[in-house]
């Protein structure tokens, strides 16, 4: 009863002090918003400002003139587009290879945990510990070996190499959440190991399949370094090289750059909206397991 | 949002509870189609990783013996003479040494506003509510967009912030051409994109920290320091230490975003240990070189893991 009672004083005086004691919670968080979106709000106006407004000694935080001129530009007279298709047969392809292999490797490893499975999960995890730095000069010479420099399917390759051991530990999670009791049911009623897998657990797996595909092509969407060295060809290139490009010939023009950046940015802000709550829940799980 | 953040953790903390009970089939019982079928699963990934990571390794380190230049050109073992070279190039020294203050200062910069803005999402409230959706942009958004919104942010001329700045009278000048303090720019903008990872993750473990403990403390009259060091932060510490090992090797290896920067300059003051390797194997044509300083870089690394594992490792009871 009495510490009933404490407690409601407490929490009494505290609702009393809330006045004052807000004041920094509440500097804090116009700050953090300040910091996160202000960039973002900066670049998308900016994208819509003209030639000379945007470069202005007082700056305009609202578009005087709406244009569209800095889009029409990027895709009529630079290369931006042929770096957009490159981007998306990339991202698409590593996607789809990504989710195969991790699912498959993942369903192997947690679900049917073959003998030697702990093991193997173990060092393709500490495989993808390896910085990417050790490997930029050797990973050259295996792709110029197997004849994959300047190709679309050496830079998958390569993506696919630094996505898979993370996804099949995101899917790890996802795959134990699954009752095992299903199989038994599924044994009793005569499926094969092979239609429990795709028939049965598969379906259940859908938001796992989302949150790995989402991480495998923002991956390869912004995936530099590799693409910047296994990659010669202008006709290849992908975004991350493309833009920097860009930016090098168009310096003075920033309208320019910045619509290139908003076309760049959006389709990785617009998957996560739809994901991004699946991705974010496994990577607690994983992190807090 | 915040639903299915606190959400998972509980359900994974469920199907671990029942795993022992319906553990997995033994080896002696697990049927042959199944095994096949399992062998044949992992085997893609396998082959991946190898070809991909496994060789490659290999062939870094059979690299740094010889004495090649640019990548592929025939060359002769040298045995030791490549690290010798690398031991006694200053440059290799002044990249390690910038490498360990990015790494340092990265952590903690990220560290301290991960941990604040985690406490902030934890509110109720319309503005810790949204904020949960969005704090997470600078993370998702690519590093080339990241570089190129701060190089515009912070323009010398047009710049907004130079001009906001400069309304006040303040001149920050050019922060990427400044060798001064490039390097700390680099730092600070590169834990703008790094930071929300953090802060979600700690923001997740904090929710699984049950109520009525905390509560419990406040009535036994244990004040918000005292509370967060008894009850907080062992709950957080296994966390923590998956984020601070995984963070610092993330933090270590990161390329992209000083490359698309200020590629390493001015005058050389951003040039960490990465971005080092990039430039000696495909600017300086130097392969064995570069693989040579990978291979000390990586030596490095897992001689600082192993000591943080040995001694950060939260004790499990």
């Amino acid at each position: 009863m009495t510490t009933v009672a404490t407690a409601r004083q407490t929490r009494k005086r505290g609702a009393k002090g809330r006045g004052l004691a807000a004041v920094p919670r509440i500097v804090s968080m116009v700050v953090l918003t300040v910091l996160v979106l202000g960039p973002l709000y900066w670049v998308t106006i900016s994208a819509f400002k003209g030639r000379e407004e945007i470069i202005r000694s007082v700056p305009t935080f609202w578009p005087e003139t709406f244009t569209l001129s800095n889009f029409e530009q990027l895709f009529t007279s630079t290369e931006y587009p042929v770096f957009l298709t490159n981007s998306l047969i990339v991202g698409v392809a590593t996607t789809i290879v990504t989710v195969v292999i991790s699912l498959a490797a993942a369903y192997g490893l947690y679900r049917l945990k073959v003998p030697g499975s702990g093991k193997i999960a173990g060092i393709v995890l500490l495989s993808y510990m390896i910085p990417g730095t050790l490997l930029i000069v050797p990973l050259y010479r295996t792709l110029s070996g197997l004849g994959l420099i300047d190709s679309y399917a050496g830079l998958v390759l390569v993506n696919v190499a630094f996505t898979a051991p993370f996804c099949t530990w995101l899917l790890r999670g996802f795959i134990l959440a699954v009752p095992r009791d299903i199989d038994e049911a599924a044994a009793i009623d005569g499926a094969g190991p092979t239609r429990t897998m795709l028939q049965i657990v598969l379906p259940l797996l859908v938001p796992g399949i989302a949150t790995v595909s989402v991480y495998a092509f923002v991956f390869s969407w912004t995936e530099f370094v590799f693409a910047s060295q296994f990659i010669v060809s202008d006709s290849l290139q992908t975004l991350p090289i493309g833009l920097s490009a860009i930016i090098g010939q168009y310096t003075v023009n920033w309208g320019l750059v910045m619509a290139g950046t908003l076309f760049t940015l959006l389709p990785t802000v617009v998957l996560f909206i739809f994901v991004g709550r699946y991705f974010v829940g496994g990577l607690i799980a994983g992190a807090t397991k | 949002m915040s639903n299915s953040v606190t959400s998972r953790p509980a359900a994974l903390a469920n199907s671990r509870q029942r795993r022992p009970g319906a553990a997995a089939p033994s080896a002696r019982r697990q049927p042959l189609s199944e095994r096949l079928l399992g062998y044949g699963l992992i085997a893609p990934i396998v082959i991946v990783m190898a070809v991909v990571i496994v060789f490659p390794v290999v062939n870094a380190v059979v690299t740094s013996f010889q004495d090649q230049r640019v990548i592929g050109s025939p060359s002769d073992f040298v045995g030791f003479d490549t690290y010798a070279k690398i031991l006694g190039d200053n440059a290799f020294w002044e990249a390690l040494g910038r490498s360990g203050i990015w790494l340092v200062a990265n952590m903690a910069v990220q560290t301290v506003l991960a941990f604040a803005t985690a406490l902030l999402l934890q509110r109720r409230g319309w503005w810790s509510r949204t904020a949960r959706t969005w704090i997470v942009l600078p993370w998702v958004i690519p590093t080339v967009a990241v570089a190129v919104i701060w190089q515009w942010l912070l323009n010398s001329n047009y710049g907004i912030v130079h001009q906001l700045l400069g309304g006040i009278g303040i001149d920050i000048g050019s922060p990427f051409g400044d060798s001064a303090v490039a390097f700390f720019a680099v730092i600070l903008v590169n834990s703008w994109h790094w930071f929300p990872l953090s802060a979600v993750v700690i923001y997740g473990a904090l929710s699984t920290v049950p109520g009525e403990v905390l509560e419990a403390a406040k009535v036994d009259g244990a004040g918000a320091w005292r509370t967060f060091w008894a009850v907080t932060f062992p709950i957080l510490a296994p966390v923590l230490f998956a984020l601070g090992l995984v963070g610092s090797l993330w933090s270590f290896n990161v390329l992209d975003t000083i490359y698309l920067i200020t590629g390493g300059g001015p005058v050389d003051s951003t040039t960490t240990m990465p971005v080092y390797v990039y430039d000696t194997a495909f600017s300086a044509f130097r392969s064995s070189q570069a693989a040579a300083a990978s291979v000390l870089t990586v030596i490095v690394l897992a001689a600082a893991a192993l000591l943080f594992v040995r001694f950060a490792r939260p004790k499990e009871d």
